[in-house]
Order: structure tokens, then sequence, then C-alpha cells
């Protein structure tokens, strides 16, 4: 089936009592057994309910995957893969990674004995000299978050599968639509369906696919224990997101390239006669769609478009807070992936749990501002760019 | 389980379970029913299409216990039907359909009742949307309003005409809680009907709000159509709009093509709370409101800036003997109600306005338990001055004319500690 088919269809089909085209809010915590070990599949809201069960399938096969499990957050979908390791394991995540994940492994996880090496995934050969005898997994976003740098997934997963670490992406950026990881090789797709499979800025939710039986079932395992898990409602919202996600990320990816492609212009000059505003001073457009940009011939190869996310420099931190300040439709707030268009400054908002140094030998400098480019019409939105950055 | 082994249970126990297994929806393996969000079915066949087609509207031929065919939500879905089997259960009568909103439900009953020429006699004391529909609208249809004085039945037997049709009014009425005797309404109507033939039957409907299914089971005294606004007491938390006409069964099905044709249909999303959480805890709330009703009545019947308390568990209310009568609850006991109407004194009309109004800027600015809101039956304790909100256009000494007492407050006692209540209140009359 093909993807928008398989998005408004997998795993909800009609309700069977009533032929209700829509799948109920489950709305309920337990289930009546009618004797002792004998149930109809759903025992306790917390290991499984039905609404819930909907949206896994579905996400399953939007990527390429057999099995689906759904979280309260992104951050429980990626606490529950490292909960994977055990003391001692040891794990390579690229170094600029979301600073939530970052957190989580370097100021939570590390009490727990495991151990975390961040290297610059784009260069594959730190990957094999970061690897030691105990390295189980290996967790890497392509394009990351925000300098959207790319990594060959496929020849990481090469270098990992030789030695049987665990390979997770985390697939936000993309989402399904532009980019299946599982396809690529590796074992885990991790999402925060907050942002483009929820789309919307109205539900907070993680996800985790997989086709490994193995995984699945020592994943659920942890979701079960753990506890961290969507409500009814907020899977129910997941459904209804998932089955426009591909003409939504169509219009996320036309307008950020347009955004992409318009700043990039300025920067070379070619429009500077004919402008209205006069652009001052961006250092560098970062778009993985640009022709120019170092690893646009990777993600040709592994993405099929190029995704919502567009960042930019300006000189230095004053000059991004007073252009930050003159944004009149993108609205200055962290999350992104809605169809209104977000605009943020990484180094003091989502990334700022990173260590300042750290963050600029990554090149996520002060003077980096993120957009989240939404589905609004893109003149409006090159307008409203234009007179910010007057 | 049946119905003749689910009637050995007290009603409290049903509010709660309602009917245990409903054909309207297989979710009884999920203990609290799903919330249905889908506008439309999928048919197993044209034929099962055109079945249901069929039999919507046409239900009384059908056997008991048939599983219905939903098709799209306007016309019925699970939720709903649930809801409506349980606020039959909990009213006493054959039969619910629901509502968008309690209006909803009051103008879908004048509508299925009355046809052009037809006449409708209701009590001169009516919630104000109810007199705006009978007021603005009725007389284009060229349907009759006739408003009398229902607490003295003398009235009705002189009002009534080979017009009258329906017989509408509310006890405890909107705002000042005047009762009427319900039984001998009936019993007036009952009289009349004798010689009248099946279609030119005289319907007698009550809107229950004030006094829930819990104080008050007018089809058990012979009314024939219950409205509810379950935005009040049933939904009881104040999150969701809904109403409801319960009546016989014979009626359900052309008050539902009535609703399928006019679309004010209840949404499943609304349905759902006030299904799950305002119904099954309706005697809960009504039981710790009647308390703190009854202690804040007696608190202001007391107090030195109040003329006088309408609240049907006063004694010296006008019809305190009525109301023990009438308002009982599912277990005999007297249960008067959550609202009460007081004034405050002045000089005149126009001084006892300004001093309701003083009261309640006071209540506004200062009171943490008493908000000042319209609406009622909520777990809030909310208050409303008619006479400088909702009538405030009109000279204190014209709103006595139409019956409003420029002085007077309505108080829809919540689920807060009564002292918490009576102590905001104190300060608030202090101000006087």
């Amino acid at each position: 089936m093909g993807f928008s088919t398989d998005a408004i269809h997998a795993g909800q089909p009609p309700d069977p009592s009533t032929g209700a085209i829509i799948t109920p809010i489950f709305q309920t915590t337990t289930y009546y057994q009618e004797e002792l070990g004998k149930d109809k599949g759903y025992v306790y809201s917390r290991s499984a309910n039905p609404t819930r069960t909907a949206l896994e399938k579905n996400i399953a096969v939007l990527e390429k995957g057999k099995y689906g499990l759904a979280f309260s957050s992104g951050m429980a979908a990626i606490h529950t893969v490292s909960k994977l390791l055990k003391a001692g394991d040891h794990a390579v995540v690229s170094n600029d990674v979301y600073g939530g994940t970052y957190r989580l492994f370097q100021k939570v996880m590390n009490d727990y004995g495991l151990e975390f090496t961040f290297i610059d995934m784009t260069d594959l050969q730190n990957l094999k000299e970061a690897i030691k005898p105990n390295t189980r997994l290996v967790h890497l976003e392509s394009p990351t978050n925000p300098l959207l740098t790319i990594t060959d997934i496929p020849g990481a997963v090469e270098i990992c599968k030789a030695k049987n670490i665990i390979v997770s992406v985390d697939n936000t950026f993309m989402s399904p639509y532009f980019q299946n990881p599982l396809l690529l090789g590796v074992d885990l797709v991790i999402h925060s369906s907050t942002k483009y499979l929820g789309g919307h800025s109205d539900v907070i939710g993680g996800m985790i696919v997989t086709s490994s039986e193995e995984l699945y079932e020592r994943m659920k395992f942890i979701q079960n224990s753990i506890g961290a898990v969507p409500s009814p409602f907020d899977s129910w919202l997941l459904l209804r997101s998932t089955k426009t996600l591909a003409v939504r990320m169509e219009r996320h990816n036309y307008n950020a390239f347009e955004i992409a492609k318009f700043l990039q212009s300025n920067i070379s000059g070619e429009n500077r006669a004919n402008a209205k505003y006069r652009i001052k001073n961006i250092k560098r457009v970062i778009y993985p769609g640009l022709e120019n940009y170092p690893q646009h011939e990777i993600a040709k190869k592994q993405m099929t478009g190029f995704g919502g996310m567009v960042s930019f420099e300006v000189e230095n931190f004053e000059r991004a807070k007073d252009v930050l300040h003159k944004f009149k439709l993108f609205t200055l707030a962290e999350s992104l992936g809605g169809v209104e268009s977000l605009v943020c400054h990484p180094a003091t908002m989502t990334h700022a749990s990173i260590p300042k140094e750290e963050r600029e030998k990554n090149g996520l400098t002060d003077g980096i501002i993120r957009l989240s480019v939404g589905i609004e019409d893109v003149f409006d939105l090159i307008d409203d760019i234009k007179q910010a950055l007057a | 389980m049946n119905d003749n082994k689910e009637k050995k249970y007290s009603m409290e126990t049903h509010l709660i379970y309602g009917k245990a297994f409903t054909e309207k929806w297989d979710y009884n393996h999920h203990v609290v029913p799903p919330i249905s969000s889908s506008t439309t079915f999928r048919l197993d066949s044209a034929e099962r299409g055109a079945l249901g087609f069929a039999e919507f509207g046409n239900t009384c031929n059908l056997p008991n216990g048939e599983e219905p065919i939903y098709i799209y939500d306007r016309l019925g879905e699970p939720n709903k039907e649930i809801l409506e089997e349980n606020l039959a259960y909990a009213e006493l009568g054959e039969t619910a359909v629901t509502f968008a909103s309690g209006m909803g439900a009051i103008s879908a009953i004048f509508g299925v009742l009355t046809k052009t020429g037809d006449e409708i006699i209701c009590h001169k004391t009516l919630y104000g949307c109810t007199f705006s529909l009978l007021n603005n609208w009725y007389p284009r249809y060229n349907v009759g309003v006739k408003k009398v004085d229902l607490t003295d039945s003398f009235n009705l037997e002189n009002a009534i005409s080979e017009k009258t049709k329906v017989v509408y009014f509310e006890s405890p009425s909107n705002p000042n809680l005047e009762l009427i005797d319900i039984k001998q309404i009936t019993d007036i109507v009952k009289k009349f009907n004798a010689n009248r033939n099946e279609t030119d039957q005289i319907k007698v409907v009550i809107d229950n709000t004030f006094a829930t299914p819990f104080c008050q089971r007018p089809i058990t005294l012979g009314v024939d159509f219950v409205i509810h606004s379950l935005t009040k007491n049933i939904g009881g938390f104040g999150t969701d709009m809904g109403g409801v006409i319960v009546g016989p069964k014979k009626y359900r099905d052309v008050i539902m093509l009535y609703r399928k044709d006019f679309g004010a249909v209840l949404g499943t999303k609304s349905a759902w709370p006030i299904m799950v959480y305002g119904l099954t805890s309706l005697p809960i709330r009504l039981q710790k409101e009647i308390n703190s009703a009854m202690k804040v009545a007696e608190y202001l019947e007391k107090h030195p800036a109040i003329t006088y308390v309408n609240y049907p568990g006063l004694p010296s209310f006008k019809y305190y003997e009525l109301a023990k009568r009438q308002m009982i609850d599912y277990n005999e006991n007297f249960a008067p109600g959550n609202m009460i109407y007081f004034a405050v004194k002045g000089k005149n009309a126009e001084e006892g306005k300004e001093n309701g109004r003083k009261v309640m800027d006071f209540i506004a600015k200062n009171s943490y338990t008493i908000t000042l809101a319209v609406s009622l039956g909520h777990i809030r304790t909310l208050c409303e001055h008619p006479g400088s909100m909702t009538h405030s256009m009109i000279p204190a000494e014209e709103q006595i004319k139409e019956g409003i007492d420029p002085a007077g407050i309505r108080l829809s006692v919540g689920l807060e500690d009564p002292a918490d209540i009576i102590m905001d209140l104190s300060e608030a009359l202090s101000q006087i």
C-alpha cells in the first residue's frame, strides 16, 4: 500500500461492534474478565489499550516495521531505549543530539553505570574509533537538531552490525514520510510524536518502531514496567494526525525549501537589488535540500525529501535576539513540526542543557536561529522573515 | 443480566451501572464505555443500510433487545444511546432522547407536540430563554401561548381551551423557586383529556432541571414529558452542555425524527462525561448540597439584611407542605434541592436593586467559594442577581410588575464546606 493509504487505514479498521469508521477513544482503565485468566487481550490500560494499539500498529506500518510502541513523550521513548543497556554498557551518540537526549544520557543514565561517548557522527571513522568491546548501542539523529547534519545511516549500520551493536535513529525531523531508517538497516526508530506525527502542537508523545521481535518484547516489558504510556485520548489525537501526515509533510518541505532558497539568495546577493528590505549579514543557511549543502548527496540517497526545518546563522547573540523579537508570524517557542511556524534560539532554549564549549565545538553558536516552517502561505512566511531580518 | 434481575438493586446503584449489559454497544469488556468518535459508520451491505433507514423512526415495531444499526452520528450513536437509557432510568420514564442543550430539548418538545393553530399554556415565570422561545418564535407559526399563574390550579381550568395541546412549567421555577402542585396539574389535564381523542390529548411537560431526578420524579405524578438541561445538576461539573426529553416510548421515534431533521444533536464527547461522571455522582452531590443549602437557607433567614428566603426545605417557605409531598429522593427522604432564592432589604425597589448589585459586586471581587456566574447545579456555588444582570435594563418598579424582585438573588449551592459559603455570604451581606 502507498504511504498515504496506510496512514489512513493501517491499524484502524472500522470498529467491529458498531461499524464506527473512526477508532473510538477507549477511555477505560480496566477490563472485564469472563473468568480467571480469560480476557480479550486487554487487562489494564497501562499494559495495553485498544486506541493505543491502533496507533502502535499504524506507526509501525508507516515506518515499515513490524512492531510499534507508544509512549507519553519522546523522552520516555528514548529512556526506554537506554533501558536496553545495563550497568557497564557503553553507547556511542552523535554529539549534536537534541539537548534533552544529551541531558538524559549524560546527567541521569550516567548515574546508573552507563557510559556514553559523544562523537561527530558525520565522519564514520570517529564511530569506528569510539566503539569499545562493551559498546551495545549507537544512537543518532539524522538530520540532527538544529544543525541538520546528516549521518550516512547504512554506513553506520554496516560498522555496528558486524559487532552486534543496536543502532537506533531518532527520525523525528524527517517523519516516516521522508525517511525510513529500518529500510536502511537500523534496529530501532524513535520519534517524538509531539512533532510532525502529531503535527498540531496539541499532544505530547513518543514512539519506537522495530522489526526485531526480541527487542520489541523487551521494550514492551520496559514500557509496562516504567508506565510512561500515552492516554487513550492522546493516542486518538495522534491517529487523527497521521492521516494527514503525507499532505502536511509535502507542504512543510515545499515551504522550507522556498525559504531556504530565499535566505541563500540573500547570501549570494542575487536578490539584493530588488529586495524590498535590505537583509543584513546572514552568515550561512542550513538546509539539506540546498545543492551547496555539504551533505546534500547523502541526504538525497537516504531521504525522499528534506523536511520542514531550516536553520541559519547571524553574526552573534545580540543580532539573533534582535531578529527573534521582530518575527510576527513565526512564533518564538520551543518544539517544532506543527502546522504553525515557530522560531527558536537553540543555544539558549532547546540546547541550553549542553555546555557552551561543547555546543560551539559542534558549530552550534549563539547566532544560530532555527525555523520550524509551518504550512502557512509561503509568501507570508517569507515576508515575515524579510521584515525580521531587515 | 436481564432487566428483571437488575430491578432488585437500588437506584443509586443503577445510576452507576445503568443498564449493565446494553445492546447499544458491545463494549462490556471495557469497564468504562469508550468515547465514540466517528461521524459515520460502516455498513455491511446496502441492504443493511436500507434497513437502518427504515428502522429509524420506526423502532416501536421492533422487538426489544434488537441491536441498533448505526449510520451517522446525527441519527444515533452508542454514547448518546447508553446515556439515554440511563437518563430514562433515573427519571423512571420509558425512554429518553438527548439534545445538544437544554434549549434544544425544550424547542424539540414544543416542536413535536404543537402545530399551527394550537395553544401552549405555561406558567407565568419561566427560564428567560424558554420565555424568549415562546414569545419570539411561536407566534410566527401561529401557535398561541397563554401565560398563567399555575401555582393556583383554578387558573389552569379556566385557561384550557379546545386548542390547548401543552401545559408547560418548571417546579421549582427559575429564578424565584415557586412550586407548582404537579399532581394537581396532571389530574386536571386528565379530566380534560377524558373527552378528547388520542391525537388531541393535552400533554403535560415539566422542566425538572432545578429539582433533578434525585429530588423529584414528575412522571410518577402523571407528567408526560420531563425536560432537563443536562448542563446543570446532571452534568454537574460545568464541563459540558446537554439536554434531554424523557417520556413515553411511543414518542421516541417522532422525537428522534425531529432531532435528526433539526439537528440539535448531543456530541459524543459531551455525552461521555455526563454519562461517566455526571449522572453517576448525582446522588452523592445532591445529598451533600441539600445539607449545605439547608444550612445556608437557615443562616440567610435569620440575617437582618434579608427580607425573605425561598427554599423548599424551610418550614417558613410558602410551598413547604407541597415540597414535602413532591420533592422526595429515591429513598423517600425529603429532598428540597440545592437552589435558594433570597431578597435583600431596601427602603424601596430601587434601593433593593442597588443593594443586590452591591452584594454581587462584593462577591465577584472577594469571595472564594461563591462565583458570580450564570448557570447552576455546578460543583461550585454560583450566584446571580436578575435585577442587575439579566434584567438590568428594566427599571426596578417595572421589574416588580413583570414578577421579578429587583432585590432577589439566586444561589446555586455547590460542594464546598457550607461554613465557608456562609462566611463569604456574611462578608458580602455586611456591605448593606
